[in-house]
């Protein structure tokens, strides 16, 4: 009975891919007892969060993707209402309203539009699979905005970039036209001064303290400054576990979350940094390569996008605590501390390897 | 598009994607490879900076001692209020707030203030000094109610003496803006980084290097809120070197009460070894106004400009020698032969130039009869020293007088020593475009003239005179003997009367000397009730010339514009064991005066119970 209960997990989840995420959980637990100062109460907080994402992945990893396409819409639907719902009745926290409280957890859905979306998108293409067009295209495009803008305005510059992209990813891999395309972003680039008088204040400065973290190094440039140092105080072999002295003595900010991989890189050094990125990079380079093999439209798509979101969160993260992006929240997938992040990257592994193991079980 | 093209598509752009990220990876690898390997130096010294800090450890002071080992100068516990400069202060409510805790007067904030303008400060200064445990208790019950606030802890320096020998001991004040300016030219400031203080005057400045130590500091981990986290190193402080000095504080009081208040200086030298036993100048002032940054209105008092008790008479004050300067001129004729014995003349009085331009009076109308060098001497007979000057000429007396320091350094071991002043023709020249007459030569050779002396000029060249073996220059540091050779190098400073002058020449004048307190000489009254042979010279100094024909006449006279009055002794006559050399101002006659100072000074020195 065991036995048969392994194997069918084996049989079913991509044993490469899995074994590369229990090693980033692994670093994630081993950073996190040191950005805390192994503070149990924190590390087993994350545990659970930990104990949470592998059942999410179980869950959906079994789960038919045929039920998956038939409730994609239902899906998208709950999570608008909801990101309505937060604009309403959400916790307001560092001047964003982006939380709602379900008492025991407070709950972003914003996160599950990271989700959502790509598979409602997915199944839009699906439904016009026979005749991709400019009608599905403009549909798609529709589904991206309305979601985008609710986020943008709570704002939440970061998610909103993340649930953008990984709608945009589909219409670009669903086959719109370079033209299209091209002229998109020379309209993007024309727009752009408009978009920069909508960013809030903190927003607009979070950019230019970019451009020169030192302008305002206990202001918006702070975070960025300290940031730098921790990583450049690493070196090519780093501190050491432990050794975080920006991190330990509270230099740095958000050390669990947002900026868990400077303390990373202060530790472990350059060689550390080229690990994690090999580790990152077979991760895409394996669901893309799932993504590849399968046989039908939605899966294709939303397994891509859903790897891609991956990545944008891992680029905007590294990005941010390397000075090479504004500082916008979003944590980085598998090793920052927090419930939701880890949930909504498991539980997208998950759908990742469920599209690909139960491939046959969708009609063409 | 139908299925078989999307997937084509799909696969194609899917590569593309991944070659994307394949290349923002590369991208965020060569930024961090960047600070992380290339920039790495500059971050640690940051990340350090971030989290080390290094406080400074200030040094306590050395303690100055008398050559009995009593306490001149040392430190003392004490606790003063501060005010924490990163708290916006409202002075206007401060006392009000803190009334229940410590009466903070406006004058406190006046003097507050001033000291900030001009003095260096770290973190916090202070207001309020020497807290009583009582204070201390009820501050530290309410502390969080006033943050602004600090208590600290630390030492502070203590004249035991009070105002007495304030001019020798010297005093420090608060570090200011110049004092840093001066330190870092030095390159001496990062010794300085946690002192308050630093001397300004007498030892306390001379001996600085050695007095205030050497600066150790502690290593500091603290958090982003600057709280301590742990202590990574500590070098502690040296202290600085305890200084003995020569002085016996008991011949010092001794001196200083015989001045009752009458302005002027008193410096008594041991002539074996040029060690200096006292060291008075009046009047004096309380060093310990200045530690914490004196006020302004103290500062107007001290600089008071008939009084002037800030200046150390000492070695600052250039006094004219009066007769003085009569032994060393005499000692100049016989070294020149101009007056060798028995060489005597009839004093009918006055002396009149051989020109007969002009005629000088003697102090005694009528003069002194038949007059001798050594009765010349006895009885500082003008008219004897109108010729001889007249006959040696300035540059014979003022080579005599060069040898026994006049117009020069000593180099005693404390700062600001005037040169006194040794006129001649060229100077004259220079300095006030006239030529020389005559005349001036007659009275420069009886110590009017142009010619200045420090007390500490005189009382050294009477210690040469009592024993024309020393071979030290006067100092205060008990055992410094103060690097003659080097001085003899670098000053060319002539340490050998013994070489220059004939012993039979220098015993005439030591004969003079003491015949000064014997039965007709000038300070008679000294030798009748002294119990060992006192060899001295009384002097009177006009502050003011008289017009022709003018009678001086003391009582008619304003106090500052009397005469001062000179006298250098030393004792016991036939085996020196002190020389004084003490200036009253506007005292009168030098033996009337200044005498009985120096008698007390001896006989206390000389009692044979003393030590």
């Amino acid at each position: 009975m065991i036995r048969l209960f392994i194997s069918k997990i084996s049989n079913n989840l991509d044993t490469p891919l899995l074994s590369t995420i229990v090693v980033l959980v692994l670093i994630g637990v081993t950073v996190l007892a040191s950005a805390t100062q192994e503070n149990f109460y924190l590390l087993g907080n994350q545990f659970f969060n930990i104990i949470i994402g592998v059942l999410a992945l179980y869950f959906f990893a079994n789960l038919q993707p045929r039920r998956i396409l038939f409730y994609a819409p239902y899906f998208y639907v709950i999570c608008l209402i909801l990101l309505l719902l937060v604009s309403i009745i959400g916790i307001e926290s560092h001047g964003a309203k982006r939380w709602i409280d379900l008492g025991l957890i407070n709950f972003q859905p914003s996160e599950l539009m990271k989700i959502s979306l790509p598979l409602f998108i997915g199944s839009i293409y699906h439904y016009y699979q026979n005749n991709i067009s400019i009608k599905a295209h403009t549909l798609s495009l529709i589904a991206i905005l309305i979601p985008f803008l609710i986020i943008l305005k709570q704002p939440d510059l970061g998610t909103a970039i993340m649930v953008g992209a990984s709608g945009f990813i589909i219409i670009f891999l669903a086959g719109l036209h370079w033209k299209v395309i091209s002229s998109s972003i020379f309209l993007f680039l024309l727009s752009v001064p408009f978009i920069w008088n909508t960013l809030y204040d903190y927003q607009q400065n979070r950019i230019l303290s970019l451009l020169d973290p030192t302008k305002d190094p206990f202001g918006s440039g702070y975070h960025s400054i300290q940031s730098i140092i921790a990583i450049g105080s690493g070196g090519f072999f780093g501190k050491g576990w432990g050794n975080s002295s920006q991190s330990n003595l509270n230099f740095l900010p958000e050390t669990t979350t947002d900026f868990i991989f400077s303390v990373f890189a202060e530790e472990f050094g350059f060689i550390g940094i080229v690990l994690i990125f090999l580790l990152y990079s077979f991760i895409f380079y394996r669901c893309f390569t799932l993504a590849s093999r399968m046989q039908n439209t939605f899966s294709k798509l939303v397994a891509a996008s859903l790897s891609f979101s991956l990545f944008v969160a891992t680029f905007i993260n590294i990005g941010m605590i390397s000075g090479i992006l504004p500082i916008v929240g979003i944590p980085l997938p598998f090793i920052s501390y927090g419930g939701t992040s880890m949930v909504v990257s498991m539980a997208s592994i998950g759908i990742i390897i469920g599209l690909y193991s139960n491939k046959s079980l969708i009609a063409n | 598009m139908d299925k078989i093209l999307f997937k084509y598509c799909f696969q194609t752009r899917l590569r593309i994607i991944f070659i994307l990220i394949i290349i923002v990876f590369f991208i965020l690898l060569i930024k961090i490879f960047y600070l992380q390997v290339i920039e790495h130096n500059h971050y640690k010294t940051l990340s350090n900076k971030n989290s080390i800090k290094v406080i400074p450890l200030p040094p306590n002071r050395g303690i100055i001692f008398d050559r009995n080992n009593k306490i001149l100068a040392d430190n003392k516990l004490s606790f003063t209020l501060e005010l924490n400069r990163k708290h916006k202060i409202n002075f206007d409510t401060l006392a009000y707030r803190f009334k229940d805790i410590i009466e903070i007067t406006d004058r406190d904030i006046k003097n507050y203030r001033e000291r900030i303008s001009k003095y260096y400060f770290f973190d916090s200064s202070p207001i309020k000094f020497n807290l009583t445990s009582i204070q201390i208790a009820k501050f530290i019950s309410q502390k969080y109610k006033y943050p602004e606030f600090i208590i600290k802890q630390g030492f502070v320096r203590n004249y035991p003496l009070g105002k007495s020998s304030a001019h020798l001991i010297g005093y420090i004040n608060r570090i200011n803006i110049s004092d840093i300016k001066n330190l870092k030219k030095n390159g001496l400031f990062s010794n300085y980084k946690g002192s308050t203080h630093i001397g300004k005057s007498g030892i306390e400045k001379y001996y600085e290097k050695k007095i205030h130590g050497i600066s150790g500091y502690k290593k500091i981990e603290v958090d982003a809120n600057q709280n301590l986290i742990r202590t990574i190193q500590t070098v502690p402080a040296i202290s600085g070197e305890n200084i003995y000095l020569t002085i016996d504080s008991r011949l010092q009081k001794i001196a200083e009460k015989e001045f009752n208040n009458r302005k002027g200086a008193l410096v008594a030298i041991d002539p074996n070894n040029g060690e200096i036993l006292a060291y008075v100048s009046q009047p004096t002032f309380d060093p310990s106004l200045f530690t914490n940054g004196i006020s302004q209105e103290n500062w107007l008092k001290l600089n008071n400009k008939v009084n002037r008790p800030l200046l150390d008479r000492v070695i600052s004050g250039a006094y004219p020698p009066g007769s003085t300067l009569k032994p060393f001129v005499g000692l100049a004729a016989l070294h020149n032969n101009v007056r060798v014995p028995p060489f005597s003349i009839i004093d009918p009085g006055f002396y009149t130039m051989s020109n007969g331009s002009k005629t000088f009076k003697d102090w005694k109308k009528g003069g002194h009869g038949n007059v001798d060098l050594i009765k010349a001497i006895a009885v500082s007979c003008d008219t004897f020293f109108y010729g001889l000057g007249v006959e040696l000429g300035i540059p014979n007396i003022n080579n005599t007088l060069d040898i026994f320091g006049f117009g020069k350094k000593t180099l005693i071991d404390i700062g600001n020593e005037k040169k006194g002043l040794l006129a001649d023709k060229e100077w004259k020249k220079n300095k006030l475009g006239k030529n020389w007459y005559q005349g001036e030569t007659a009275i420069t050779a009886i110590g009017q003239g142009y010619t200045l002396v420090t007390p500490i000029q005189l009382a050294y060249a009477t210690a040469k005179i009592a024993n024309e073996k020393i071979d030290n220059t006067p100092h205060l540091r008990l055992n410094s003997n103060n690097n003659i050779n080097k001085l003899k190098d670098d000053q060319s400073i002539s340490t050998g009367i013994i070489n220059s002058f004939s012993k039979k020449n220098i015993d005439l004048i030591k004969l003079g000397m003491q015949r000064v307190t014997e039965t007709e000489g000038t300070a008679a009254f000294l030798g009748k009730t002294s119990k060992y042979k006192i060899a001295a010279k009384t002097g009177t100094a006009q502050v003011f010339g008289l017009k022709k024909d003018e009678v001086y006449d003391e009582k008619k006279l304003p106090d500052h514009l009397k005469d001062h009055a000179l006298f250098i002794a030393y004792a016991p006559a036939e085996n020196p064991k002190l020389a004084i050399a003490i200036i009253v101002e506007n005292g009168g006659h030098g033996g009337s005066t200044a005498g009985p100072i120096a008698k007390k000074v001896f006989d206390t020195y000389l009692d044979k119970n003393y030590d």
